[in-house]
C-alpha cells in the first residue's frame, strides 16, 4: 500500500468519515457519485468497485456494462460543507473495464491519453480557468424568468451583496477542497460572479473544475439562491464564459516563452496557437456543447465569434495577454470561446491535441487581429482571413463530424456518443417553438 | 655471417607459436634487447601472447622508450608471462605501459600485482593517489582539480593492470575478475567523493551525502569498461536547511561524475550514469532519502523496482547509505505482487531486443537473443516472483542468484550448471572484447585478427572453436525459459525424484499466475495430467511441456493453449509419430502452440485430423494449394468412390484439411486476408465440382442413363467474388439446360441439386458445408433450378434492380462448360445495362439499402461494430461499389470485377473514386474482413458483431498485430467511421447527418 493510500485509510478512521463518495464524470460532463462505507474503501483501492456503466450517460451499452471504478488517492478530499461531524469524503476514480484495462468513454482517460501524447513531445499542459456564473434568487421554475440576486456590475464592491458573502464562503470551501483560488470579483452582469482558479496541471484544473461546480451549488443552496452555469442565461445580459489560459513547459522552462519573441511568445507557442486557430471550428462542439451555448457566442462583447487572435485583444477568440516583465514562467494564452457548462476534461484534450498539432505540423500563425473583432465589417473580416465560428450546435457538430483530430483525441467511443447526443438535442430543439416566435409572428401573421 | 642459416628455421618457429607476419616480427625480434629476452628456447613463450605480432611490436616500443624497464623480463619468468599475456590482448593496457614502462614493474612475481588484486590494498591504492586517508571514513582528499584527477587516472590503470594479469595470465575465474572490478569501481567512487568533498567551497552547507551503486557495479559483476551506474542520495545535517544542503551534495553529485569521466591528458575511467534515478534523466540529480521513498512509493514503474535488485551503497556516508538500502528493500519485494509484473518485464525485454539492429542482433553479446541479459532477465524474474517468500533468493549478482535458487529448489541445478556455465563464458569472451582496445563493447568483432587473439586468450586455438563455442552456448541460453521456469513446474507435480528440492505446489501456482496462467491451478492439473506416467506419452510429453508452456505463455491467454493441447493430446497421443513429431521439430511444436492459443476453430479441426499436424512443419505447406491443384486431388479422390455419398463423405474431409492448412497459414502470419478469402473459395469450389460430378455419376449410374441435361451451379455473393470468409454459407443457383425434350430434364436437375445440398450438409464427425440457394429468381417460393430458359424469360419479365446487383457477381463455374458460358452470356446485358442506371433506379438501390440499415441491424447490435451491416461495414464498401458498376460497367469494361477489390481498384484507375477515398473504402473492407475471419478462427463460430469479451480481443489483437484489445475496437471505429463518410457521400450523394 502506498503512503497516499495509508493516509486516506487514516484520515477516514481520524475524522470519523461516515461516507466517502466516489466521483466520476460522464461524457456530457456530469458529475457523477457512488457512495460507499469507508469499510468498503479499502477493497476499492485495491480491486476497484464494480458498476453498472450503461446506467451512465455515454459509458456503455447493455451488453458490456460492467466496469470498475479505481478511486485516485491522491484526489482524496472531505466536502466541507457537511459539518465536523459526521463528514463525508470525495475522491475521484478512474474508470476500468472489468481486466483493468482503461475505459475509452471515461473523459478523465480521454485527458490522460492527451496529456501522455504531449509528455511524449516533452511537455506538460496547464490550465487557468476563469469560471464565470450567476447566482439568481430563487430555483428555476418554468415559465419565470430568473431574478439575478443583486444589480451590481464589474468589479463593484459591494459588501452587503449576497454575492459578496457568497464568493467568500465559496472560496474558503474551496480552499479546505485543497482548490487555490487566485482570484474572484463581482462579473459585469446582475448576479454575475467570477472566481479564477489557480493554475495547475490539467487534470487537476478539470478535477478542480468538477469540484468547483459542486462546491458553488451546494453554497448557493445554503445561502437560499441558486447558482446556474448555464452559458446564456439571459438576453440583456452577457453569458458565463470559462476563459482559460493555457500554457506547456519543458521541464522546468515554459515553452512559450521566448524573450527575443513578438509578445515574449517563442515559436512553440505561435505554433500552438496557430493549431488552436485552424482546428478551432471542428473543437467547438467540445467547447461550446449546448444548444444554449452559441447565444452566448451570438451575443458580442466578451465572447468571440471568429477564428483570430490578438495581443492583449479581449475580442479575439485566442488572446496573448500583455507580458510582464521578468515572469517568462508565466507566459500564458488564453482562449476565449469556451463556456463553463463544458465537460472540462473533454474541453482540455481537444485544446491540447489542436495546440500540439500545430507544433507537429509547423503550422504558421497568421497575423493578428489589432481591431475590436466586433466591430469589423463581413468583408473586412473576409479580407482579414478570419472565418466565423460555427454558429449553432448543428453547424459544429457538422463540422466536429468530419474531424479526425477530435475523433483520435476523444476515441471513437466517445466520438461516436458524443455525436449521437448531441444531433437528438438540436433535432429537438429544432422543433421548439420560441416565446420569440409567438411574440414576433403571432401578432401579425 | 653466422646468422644465416637460422634464418628459416626462425621463421618456422615463430609460425607455430602464433607469428602471423615472420618478416615484420623477426627484425624487432633480432635487435637487442629483444633478441637476448627471445634467444633460443625462451621464443616459444611467445605462444603466450594471444597476439605475438602485436606483443613484440610492443615490447620493441617500449625498450624504445625504456630499454631498462624491460630487464624484469628477463630473469622473472612469471612477469613474463604476465607482460606478453597482456600486451599481447589488450591494446588498451599496451598503451599504457608504453606511457610508463616503469609500471611492467608491478609485474614482478611477489610484486605489486598480487596485492592489488584484494579490496583494501586497492582501496588504499586508489584513496592515496588523490590524498585521502584510506582509514579514515569521510576523509577528505588532499589532491583536487586536474592534478588529482589525473592521479587517480594512472593508479586507477594500474590497478586494471593487476586484475588483467590475475585474468589473462592465471586464470582467475570470472566472478572473481568481475567482483575484483566492482571493487575497484567502489574505490574509484570513494576517491571521487573525497576530492569532490575537498572541492567544495568553504562557504557550502555541509550535507550528508551518499552514492549507490546500481547496475552490473551493485551487483559486483562490473565488467573491464562499462558505465558505472549510480544513484545518489543526500540530507541536510540536523536541523539544517534541506535545499541548500541538497545544493551542496548535487555539487557533490556533478563533481564525483566529472572527475570519474573527464576526459584529461591521462585519459578517462568510465562514464558515471545516474539514469536510473527517480524520473530518470528528468529528475532531480540528488534526492533526500525521504524523496526516494515517497518516489518509489507512488511513481515508480515495474522495471525500477527490478533495478533496485542491485542497489548497493558504495561511497559517501556509509549509515546514510545502509539507511537508504534497509527503507529501499522491502519494496521490492512487494512490488512483485503488482498484477502483471512478469507480462510488463518481459514486454521490455522484448523490445530491448526488437531495437537492436537486424546486422548485429547475432554478434550482440549483451542484448542479443540468448545473450547476456537473457540470463539476467530471467534470474531477476525468478528473484521477483520467488523472492517475496524466500528472503534466501535475495542476492544481488546474477551468479550468486542463480546458485540460491538452484540450491532452494526454484530451479534445476543441473539446468543451474548449464546456464551458470554459458553467463560465463559470454561473460568472458564479453571482457576480452572489451580488452583489445578498452572500449565499451558488447559486439563479437568481425575482424579475423581480433577474433583469432580472443579465440587464444580463451585458450582456443582457431576462430572456429571460438564461433563453435559461441553457438553452443548462445543456443543453451535461448532456452533458458523452458529450463529455468518451466521444467521445475513438472518436477512439482511428476514427483520423480523425491531427494531434490523442488517447487511446493504453492509455489508452482505462483509461478504460473506470474508467467500470466489465469487459472495456474487448472493449469497445473493439465501439467499434472499430461506429464505423469511412465507410458512413453508421458515421457515424451515431459520434454515438451516446458517448451510448450513457453510458447503458450507468451499469448494473452496461455490457459486455452494449454487446455487446446490436452484435448489434442488426448485425442491424438496415441497416434506414435504425432508426439514425436511435435518433440524433434521445435518449428512444429512451436507454430502449434500459437496455434492452439488463437484458434479454437483450428484445433477442432485438428482433433479428428493428426496427419494435419504434419503440415505444420513446412511453411510451403501452409501456403494455399490453389484450385487447379484442389481439383485434381479432389476429383480423383471422389472417382474412386462406389457412391456419391461415400465420394462427398471423402471430399468434406478433404476439405476439413485445406481449411486447416488455411486456418494455420492465418493464424501464423503466412498469408494475407486477400488470399485467406481466395483460397476459400477455391476450396469451396473445389469441393462443390468434385461433389456434383460425383452426384451426377451416381444419378446416372442409378438411372443407367446419361443426366438428360445440362447441369450447371453459379456461384453467388461473396463465392461469386472469391471473397468467401471462414463461417460463409455457399450462395449459389443452380441452372439446367435440357439436352432431350423428352425426359423430365427438371425432376432430374432438381434431384441432383438437392442430392447434392442434402449429402454436403449432413450432419457428421466433418464440418457441414451449407448450401444456400436463396439468390434465385423469386427465392425461396421459386424452384430450386431453373432452366437457361427460365432464367431469361425471368429476368426480361421481371428483373429489378437488386437483382440485377446480386447479378455482379455471379459466377458458373461448374459443371457443364458450355452452359456456364452461356449464362454469362445471358446475365451481362442485366448486370452491366448498356445505358447505365437510370436515375429512377438508382434511388431505389439507395432507397432498399436506407431500409436495410434501418431494418436489418439485428435489436441491441452496435452499429459502429456490426461487420456486415454497421457503419463503414462490409454492406457499405460492396453496395458503393456495386452502384458504380451498374452506373458505369458498360462503359468503363474495367469495371467488370468480380471482386470487391478489384472492382474498387478499377473504380480508381477509372477515376470514379479519388485515391484517398479508395484508400479508405479498401482500409475499412480489409478490415472488416480481417477481423470477422480472427474472430471466427478464435471462437469458431461466425458473428457479425465484432466480440467485445475482453480476452477474445486481446488475442485478437495479437493476431492481427495491434497492440490492445480497446485499441483494436478503436482502431476498427475508426476505419469504418472513415468509410461511411465517404460511402454517404458516393453513394447517397450527400453527407448524412441523421443518427445511424
Amino acid at each position: 500500500m502506498d503512503k497516499q493510500t495509508e493516509f486516506v485509510l487514516r484520515s477516514i478512521e481520524e475524522r470519523d468519515i461516515r461516507f466517502v463518495r466516489l466521483w466520476f464524470t460522464d461524457v456530457l460532463g456530469f458529475l457523477k457519485s457512488v457512495a460507499i462505507a469507508p469499510a468498503e474503501l479499502e477493497g476499492a483501492f485495491e480491486e476497484g468497485i464494480g458498476f453498472d456503466g450503461s446506467a451512465i450517460e455515454g459509458f456503455a451499452r447493455v451488453h458490456e456494462s460492467d466496469m470498475l471504478a479505481w478511486p485516485d488517492a491522491s484526489t482524496f478530499q472531505i466536502l466541507p460543507w457537511r459539518g465536523e461531524a459526521n463528514s463525508v469524503a470525495r475522491i475521484f476514480c478512474d474508470i476500468t473495464m472489468p481486466d483493468g484495462s482503461p475505459s475509452f468513454a471515461d473523459p478523465r482517460y480521454v485527458l490522460k491519453r492527451a496529456l501522455a501524447k504531449a509528455s511524449d513531445m516533452g511537455f506538460s499542459f496547464y490550465t487557468h480557468p476563469e469560471i464565470e456564473f450567476f447566482l439568481f434568487k430563487e430555483e428555476p421554475k418554468p415559465g419565470v424568468e430568473p431574478v439575478p440576486v443583486d444589480n451590481f456590475g464589474y468589479f463593484d464592491h459591494s459588501p452587503h451583496g449576497i454575492g459578496y458573502d457568497f464568493r467568500r464562503l465559496a472560496i474558503t470551501m474551496l480552499e479546505q477542497m485543497g482548490i487555490s483560488v487566485e482570484f474572484s470579483h463581482h462579473e459585469g452582469a446582475p448576479g454575475q460572479q467570477e472566481i479564477d482558479l489557480r493554475y495547475a496541471d490539467a487534470l487537476t484544473t478539470a478535477d478542480n473544475i468538477m469540484t468547483f461546480r459542486a462546491v458553488v451549488k451546494e453554497v448557493a443552496l445554503g445561502q437560499g439562491v441558486y447558482a446556474s452555469f448555464m452559458p446564456k442565461p439571459s438576453i440583456k445580459y452577457p453569458g458565463s464564459g470559462m476563459h482559460t489560459h493555457l500554457s506547456l513547459f519543458e521541464g522546468d522552462r515554459n515553452a512559450f516563452y521566448d524573450p527575443s519573441g513578438q509578445y515574449q511568445l517563442s515559436p512553440v507557442g505561435r505554433q500552438f496557437v496557430a493549431g488552436l486557430l485552424r482546428h478551432a471550428p471542428e473543437i467547438t462542439a467540445v467547447l461550446n456543447q449546448y444548444v444554449n451555448s452559441y447565444k452566448r457566442l451570438a451575443g458580442g462583447g466578451e465572447a468571440p465569434a471568429y477564428v483570430c487572435w490578438g495581443h492583449n485583444n479581449r475580442s479575439a477568440m485566442v488572446r496573448v495577454p500583455m507580458y510582464k516583465p521578468g515572469k517568462g514562467n508565466s507566459t500564458r494564452i488564453e482562449v476565449r470561446s469556451l463556456d463553463t457548462a463544458c465537460n472540462p476534461y473533454l474541453a482540455f484534450a481537444v485544446l491540447l491535441n489542436a495546440g500540439l498539432k500545430g507544433i507537429e505540423e509547423g503550422y504558421e500563425l497568421p497575423p493578428g487581429a489589432e481591431d475590436d473583432v466586433w466591430s469589423l465589417t463581413d468583408a473586412e473580416r473576409r479580407a482579414l482571413g478570419m472565418s466565423a465560428l460555427p454558429t449553432s450546435l448543428g453547424d459544429a457538430i457538422r463540422v466536429m463530424e468530419r474531424s479526425d483530430l477530435v475523433a483520435e483525441t476523444l476515441g471513437e467511443h466517445v466520438f461516436d456518443f458524443f455525436l449521437r447526443n448531441k444531433r437528438t438535442e438540436w433535432e429537438e430543439y429544432r422543433r421548439q417553438v420560441t416565446p420569440y416566435e409567438l411574440e414576433k409572428y403571432l401578432p401579425v401573421l | 655471417m653466422a646468422g644465416e642459416p637460422r634464418v628459416p628455421s626462425l621463421t618456422g618457429q615463430l609460425l607455430r607459436v602464433g607469428v602471423r607476419d615472420p618478416e615484420v616480427v623477426l627484425p624487432l625480434l633480432l635487435a637487442e634487447p629483444l633478441a637476448a629476452l627471445f634467444t633460443g628456447e625462451a621464443l616459444e613463450d611467445l605462444d603466450l601472447a594471444p597476439d605475438p605480432d602485436r606483443a613484440v611490436a610492443v615490447l620493441a616500443d617500449i625498450a624504445a622508450a625504456a630499454p631498462a624497464a624491460l630487464a624484469i623480463l628477463a630473469h622473472d619468468h612469471g612477469a613474463r608471462h604476465r607482460a606478453l599475456a597482456i600486451v599481447g590482448t589488450s591494446r588498451g593496457l599496451a598503451d599504457h605501459l608504453v606511457r610508463r614502462p616503469e609500471d611492467l614493474g608491478l609485474l614482478a612475481t611477489g610484486g605489486a600485482w598480487e596485492r592489488l588484486a584484494s579490496p583494501d590494498t586497492m582501496r588504499a591504492h586508489i584513496l592515496e593517489a588523490v590524498g585521502a586517508d584510506p582509514l579514515l571514513p569521510g576523509a577528505h582528499a588532499a589532491r583536487t582539480g586536474l592534478d588529482a584527477r589525473n592521479a587517480l587516472r594512472v593508479r586507477y590503470r594500474q590497478v586494471l593492470l593487476a586484475i588483467a594479469a590475475h585474468d589473462l595470465a592465471h586464470g582467475v575465474p570470472l566472478d572473481l575478475v568481475a567482483q575484483l572490478l566492482s571493487d575497484l569501481a567502489d574505490a574509484v567512487l570513494q576517491a571521487a567523493v573525497a576530492v569532490a568533498r575537498a572541492e567544495l567551497p568553504g562557504n557550502a552547507t555541509p550535507c550528508r551525502f551518499a552514492v549507490i551503486a546500481m547496475g552490473k557495479c551493485g551487483g559486483r559483476e562490473l565488467n573491464y569498461v562499462s558505465d558505472v551506474d549510480v544513484i545518489f542520495v543526500g540530507e541536510p545535517l540536523d536541523g539544517d536547511d534541506t535545499t541548500a544542503a541538497l545544493r551542496t551534495a548535487t555539487t557533490l553529485a556533478t563533481n564525483v561524475m566529472a572527475i570519474c569521466q573527464d576526459l584529461t591528458p591521462e585519459g578517462t575511467i568510465w562514464q558515471v550514469d545516474a539514469a536510473l534515478r527517480p524520473e530518470g534523466k528528468d529528475g532531480a540529480l540528488v534526492r533526500t532519502l525521504a524523496s526516494h521513498v515517497g518516489y518509489y512509493e507512488r511513481w515508480a514503474e515495474t522495471w525500477e523496482f527490478q533495478a533496485l535488485l542491485k542497489a548497493r551503497p558504495v561511497a559517501g556516508d556509509e549509515d546514510l547509505g545502509i539507511a537508504y538500502l534497509e527503507a529501499i528493500a522491502p519494496m521490492v519485494w512487494s512490488a512483485s505482487a503488482r498484477r502483471d509484473f512478469v507480462t510488463e518485464v518481459q514486454a521490455m525485454r522484448r523490445r530491448v531486443e526488437r531495437e537492436i539492429p537486424a546486422d548485429e542482433r547475432e554478434r550482440e553479446l549483451k542484448l542479443g537473443p540468448g545473450g547476456l541479459r537473457d540470463v539476467e532477465f530471467a534470474v531477476q524474474l525468478l528473484q521477483l516472483v520467488h523472492g517475496p517468500a524466500d528472503p534466501r533468493l535475495r542476492e544481488r549478482g546474477t551468479l550468486a542468484a542463480l546458485a540460491a535458487l538452484a540450491e532452494h529448489g526454484y530451479v534445476g541445478r543441473e539446468d543451474a550448471a548449464v546456464m551458470a556455465s554459458s553467463y560465463r563464458f559470454e561473460r568472458t569472451l564479453e571482457h576480452r572484447i572489451q580488452l583489445l582496445d578498452l572500449r565499451r563493447t558488447h559486439l563479437v568483432p568481425t575482424d579475423e585478427r581480433q577474433l583469432r587473439t580472443i579465440a587464444r586468450s580463451l585458450q582456443l586455438r582457431t576462430i572456429e572453436h571460438l564461433e563453435r563455442q559461441l553457438h553452443h552456448h548462445t543456443r543453451d541460453v535461448r532456452r533458458i525459459h523452458e529450463k529455468l521456469f518451466y521444467r521445475p513446474l513438472l518436477q512439482a507435480v511428476a514427483r520423480l525424484d523425491a531427494g531434490a528440492g523442488r517447487l511446493t505446489t504453492e509455489q508452482a501456482v505462483d509461478r504460473l499466475r506470474a508467467l500470466g496462467y489465469r487459472d495456474p491451478e487448472g493449469a497445473l492439473r493439465h501439467v499434472e495430467a499430461l506429464s505423469t506416467g511412465v507410458s512413453r506419452r508421458a515421457a515424451i510429453q515431459r520434454t515438451l511441456l516446458p517448451v510448450l508452456l513457453g510458447w503458450f505463455a507468451e499469448t494473452p491467454m496461455p490457459d486455452q493453449g494449454l487446455l487446446g493441447f490436452r484435448r489434442v493430446s488426448d485425442a491424438l497421443g496415441t497416434t506414435p509419430w504425432y508426439l514425436r513429431l511435435l518433440r524433434d521439430d521445435s518449428v512444429v511444436a512451436e507454430r502449434m502452440a500459437r496455434l492452439l492459443c488463437h484458434s479454437r476453430l483450428a484445433t477442432e479441426l485438428l482433433l479428428t485430423a493428426p496427419e494435419a499436424v504434419a503440415m505444420l512443419e513446412r511453411a510451403d505447406d501452409l501456403l494455399p494449394r490453389g484450385l487447379a491443384s484442389l481439383l485434381g486431388e479432389f476429383r480423383l479422390a471422389a472417382e474412386r468412390q462406389p457412391d456419391a455419398a461415400t465420394a462427398v463423405g471423402v471430399l468434406r474431409s478433404l476439405r476439413r484439411r485445406e481449411l486447416f492448412r488455411i486456418a494455420a497459414g492465418d493464424v501464423l502470419g503466412l498469408i494475407d486476408v486477400v488470399e485467406v478469402c481466395r483460397a476459400l473459395s477455391d476450396v469451396m469450389e473445389a469441393t462443390l465440382t468434385a461433389a456434383a460430378e460425383a452426384v451426377i455419376r451416381d444419378w446416372e449410374q442409378r438411372h443407367g442413363r446419361a443426366l438428360p441435361t445440362r447441369f450447371a451451379i453459379v456461384a453467388m455473393g461473396r463465392f461469386g467474388g472469391r471473397e468467401l470468409s471462414y463461417g460463409s454459407d455457399a450462395d449459389v443457383m443452380f441452372v439446367h439446360d435440357p439436352i432431350d425434350a423428352d425426359a423430365d430434364c427438371l425432376g432430374a436437375a432438381i434431384e441432383v441439386a438437392s442430392m447434392l445440398t442434402n449429402l454436403l450438409a449432413q450432419p457428421g464427425t466433418e464440418p457441414p458445408l451449407l448450401i444456400d440457394a436463396d439468390l434465385r429468381p423469386e427465392g425461396r417460393s421459386g424452384s430450386l433450378v431453373r432452366s437457361l430458359r427460365g432464367y431469361a424469360q425471368y429476368y426480361e419479365r421481371w428483373s429489378l434492380s437488386w437483382e440485377s446487383q446480386a447479378l455482379l457477381r455471379a459466377r458458373p463455374f461448374a459443371v457443364d462448360a458450355a452452359l456456364c458460358d452461356a449464362f454469362v452470356a445471358l446475365i451481362d446485358g442485366m448486370r452491366y445495362p448498356p445505358q447505365g442506371l437510370p436515375e429512377a433506379e438508382v434511388r431505389e438501390i439507395r432507397r432498399i439499402k436506407a431500409r436495410v440499415e434501418a431494418e436489418r441491424l439485428p435489436r441491441g447490435a452496435d452499429p459502429t461494430l456490426h461487420m456486415k451491416l454497421g457503419r463503414g461495414g462490409l454492406a457499405d464498401v460492396e453496395w458503393l461499389v456495386q452502384l458504380l458498376q451498374l452506373q458505369h460497367a458498360a462503359a468503363v469494361p474495367a469495371l467488370r470485377e468480380l471482386s470487391t477489390l478489384d472492382a474498387l481498384d478499377a473504380a480508381r484507375d477509372a477515376s470514379l473514386l479519388s485515391d484517398e477515398q479508395h484508400e479508405t473504402l479498401v482500409a475499412a473492407w480489409r478490415m472488416a474482413t480481417r477481423v470477422r475471419n480472427a474472430q471466427m478462427l478464435l471462437t469458431g463460430k461466425s458473428q457479425d458483431q465484432v466480440s467485445t469479451d475482453l480476452v477474445d480481443l486481446r488475442l485478437m489483437a495479437d493476431v492481427l498485430g495491434v497492440e490492445s484489445g480497446p485499441a483494436l475496437l478503436e482502431e476498427y471505429r475508426r476505419v469504418t467511421r472513415r468509410a461511411r463518410l465517404v460511402f454517404e457521400e458516393r453513394f447517397y450523394g450527400q453527407p448524412d447527418t441523421s443518427a445511424l
